[in-house]
């Protein structure tokens, strides 16, 4: 009989208890994948890229409006190289309480500052051309089932509309992806030219300008050069890179991290307990045999590791499923929720970090009772009932 | 009948009385427990803080009206000549022959945390003297109110918790203009204690929002007289307005602000109780083959079937009540009074409290039962099916 045999012996002497602990282990770690996706979803709008963009909004707050010859202004300013500019739109779609996550946006400088954005040369086309059309997301295209040549009302609730209707007919034009930045794959573009021509209030005004520079080591320089610009204006601005207005913004819905970490560690700390005890009382039982094993000349260290694979392979599975089906939740759950968030998925590092939990898991359950088997006496193994 | 009531009793105190036996293994099942209905709790009594703290704010006999669609504040718009209007109206109450009506501007301004020392949007409320005095509830708790005309402003309790510079004496820029903080007004916690306050005139002038406001709130003369009022508006074209009690439009920003995160407890904790349940049962199973010897002698000597089912049951429920009394009592020492802010409809943070009550404290002690109760069944089956013959020849 080898190692391996005996130590899947030991695990399946009680399936049931097994079994339990195994679901135990599965839950903590299903919990773990799932909300550590989604703070990471939640938190991506704070990487890929936003360091080397800059954002400028009005210094009082940044719903606040700035003058659209902004942007031609800030071209100007040394090392900046493409400057677009975007509006909250206020969009829904057929249900008022549920927020599109649309701006009206100079299109082509647009997809210059977003340089990362894919879409089909000929949709990119039909965008730039039709000033009545719209580019989509893939994940916001995907939920509400729009495609390529649709044409969808959709209405604003802070913007009204010269001419009276009620909402405005887009042709969506483009569906886009932008796989560094999946968290973008959320919003709806309309052309500004459009948003000026159509609305009652708010003409030739910006909630934000977006734009690149030559280096991102230049930035804090470029930034002060830009605010200096407006000092004293009308509208006075305040600059900073694009990772820091997100990371601001974000904080401002509450400190999402904190929570996750708190309820990932209370899962934890509950089957650090449950598996701990489990694994000492199911070696206790079997004391006498350990105590026959060692007669027969195992030695402590064998009796150490058994013990020790025994808890990590038990760690490691009910792991490895938790994980899994974490996999298969986020999926699932992307499409329900709106906005922040709405582009999570299971990624290496969840998982990879996952497994590490689970070693980390099972050598701290095994590690009492593979001890004590391993300094067991025989005299008192075979003594003890 | 009444021996089956006095040999449960004795299984369920003995089996009770031995659990310092099984301390480790019992202990995990507590502390499990204990942890589920915590997490329960701290989430329940975070969402409903925020609900309070919005829906509380509102009262029946003000009526709010906002630009038709607009829905929050920030995104309505009234004009002068509307405001004048709706002082005509009927069902609103007067006081000297003056309509109780007041025309607010609200412009969102940043602040700075003091969690995260990062810029927060908050609200700067422009409205004139009798606005202030629209709402009942609202008493200066230091320092004094503003006056017309100068850039003068009072700080809602929150604020100044949550938020650094707006201290009492403390100015600051917003806008094109310095302002200074004259006084703090409290509201028992709610939403407009997360305001700023000042002049109407002041603001429109500061942001350069000449004649221009975002909403409408009119003392009425009985909550009765809104519909008098809804009629008046929907009759005149130029009025194109939502009008609700200030109640209605508390409770409807309540549910429209509470995000993801506050929807998560019950869901959470009921997939967190799924790894409790497992680790109860495992618990109670090895309480029942620990006692195994036991069971079978009580069995022999004329305990019956029902008695060391209820005496296993017992010594579950046990567990559950003491695990969910702990998370019940650790939740309101760390979580009780907690402070957080988020973002509201209105794009603005809402400071709220942590608020737990009796009532969530009985439904997260409902879940520590029916895990108790779920993870004692199984094995109280076992308990009572146990062949007395073969557990006292197995020695």
């Amino acid at each position: 009989m080898n190692q391996a045999l005996l130590v899947a012996k030991n695990l399946s002497r009680r399936k049931l208890r097994t079994s339990l602990m195994l679901v135990a282990i599965f839950i903590a770690f299903f919990l773990y994948g799932a909300l550590e996706c989604f703070n990471r979803a939640f938190h991506s709008s704070e990487n890929s890229g936003a360091a080397e963009r800059l954002v400028t909004v009005n210094r009082i707050n940044f719903t606040m409006p700035l003058p659209v010859n902004y942007a031609g202004r800030v071209r100007q300013v040394e090392g900046v190289t493409s400057v677009s500019y975007q509006s909250w739109f206020g969009g829904y779609y057929q249900d008022q309480r549920q927020p599109l996550f649309m701006f009206a946006v100079d299109p082509v400088s647009y997809l210059e500052v977003y340089s990362g954005i894919q879409l089909p040369a000929e949709q990119r086309r039909a965008w730039l051309t039709n000033r009545s059309a719209v580019a989509v997301g893939k994940t916001t295209a995907a939920k509400y089932g729009w495609k390529v040549g649709d044409r969808v009302p959709i209405a604003s609730n802070i913007y009204l509309r010269k001419d009276g209707a009620k909402a405005w007919e887009f042709d969506i034009a483009a569906i886009f992806s932008d796989p560094d930045d999946t968290a973008r794959e959320g919003l709806i573009m309309m052309s500004h030219d459009y948003f000026d021509e159509t609305v009652t209030f708010g003409r030739d005004q910006v909630n934000m300008l977006v734009f690149s520079t030559v280096s991102p080591k230049r930035n804090d320089e470029i930034a002060k050069a830009v605010d200096a610009l407006f000092a004293n204006s009308e509208a006075e601005t305040s600059t900073d890179t694009a990772a820091a207005f997100n990371r601001a913004f974000v904080a401002q819905l509450g400190n999402i991290a904190l929570i996750i970490t708190l309820v990932v560690a209370t899962a934890f700390a509950a089957i650090l307990m449950i598996v701990g005890n489990t694994m000492v009382m199911a070696v206790r039982e079997r004391t006498r045999e350990i105590g026959v094993l060692k007669t027969l000349g195992f030695r402590g260290s064998t009796i150490l590791s058994q013990i020790l694979a025994e808890s990590l392979l038990l760690a490691l599975l009910g792991a490895v499923l938790g994980l899994g089906a974490a996999t298969l939740a986020v999926a699932a759950a992307g499409k329900f929720i709106q906005g922040f968030g709405s582009n999570m998925n299971m990624t290496a590092g969840v998982f990879l970090g996952g497994v590490g939990w689970a070693l980390l898991l099972g050598l701290v359950t095994g590690a009492v009772p593979a001890w004590s088997g391993m300094r067991l006496q025989i005299a008192t193994a075979l003594g003890r009932r | 009948m009444g021996r089956v009531i006095s040999q449960v009793t004795a299984i369920a105190s003995m089996n009770i009385r031995s659990i310092p036996q099984r301390l480790w293994m019992s202990l995990s099942t507590v502390v499990a427990i204990a942890l589920v209905v915590a997490v329960l709790l701290a989430f329940l009594a975070m969402g409903n803080g925020f609900r309070q703290a919005q829906s509380s704010a509102g009262a029946e006999d003000i009526a709010i009206m906002l630009r038709d669609g607009a829905q929050t504040e920030i995104n309505s718009a009234v004009t002068r000549e509307q405001a004048d209007l709706i002082e005509e109206a009927p069902g609103i109450a007067r006081e000297n022959g003056r309509p109780l009506v007041s025309a607010e501007l609200y412009v969102i301004v940043d602040g700075t945390s003091r969690a995260n020392g990062l810029r927060a949007n908050l609200p700067l409320r422009g409205l004139a003297l009798g606005g202030v005095a629209l709402r009942h509830d609202v008493r200066i708790a230091e320092g004094r109110l503003f006056q017309t005309g100068t850039n003068e402003i009072v700080v809602g309790r929150s604020v100044t918790r949550e938020f650094a510079g707006f201290d009492l004496g403390k100015t600051m820029r917003l806008g094109q203009s310095v302002w200074t903080v004259v006084g703090v007004f409290e509201d028992g916690g709610t939403v407009r204690e997360s305001e700023l306050w000042g002049d109407v005139g002041v603001v429109q002038s500061v942001f350069k929002r000449a004649n221009f406001f975002q909403t409408i709130r009119a003392r009425l003369q009985s909550p009765r007289s809104l519909p008098a009022l809804k009629a008046y508006v929907d009759a005149d074209p130029r009025l194109k307005f939502a009008v609700q009690s200030e109640t209605e439009y508390f409770s409807e920003q309540a549910k429209q602000s509470s995000n993801l995160i506050q929807k998560l407890g019950w869901p959470l904790a009921i997939i967190m109780a799924i790894g409790a349940l497992a680790g109860a049962l495992n618990t109670m199973y090895s309480s029942v083959a620990s006692r195994g010897t036991e069971i079978a002698t009580l069995r022999a000597i004329g305990f019956g079937r029902i008695p060391t089912f209820a005496g296993t049951l017992a010594e579950a429920l046990t567990l559950a009540v003491i695990g969910g009394g702990v998370g019940i009592i650790a939740a309101t020492l760390l979580f009780q009074g907690y402070s957080a802010s988020t973002l509201s409809a209105n794009f603005t943070q809402v400071v709220f409290t942590f608020k737990v009550t009796p009532a969530l404290c009985v439904s997260a002690l409902v879940l520590a039962l029916i895990v108790g109760l779920i993870g004692g069944i199984f094995p109280a089956f076992r308990a009572a099916r146990q062949p007395i013959v073969g557990m006292l020849g197995d020695q």
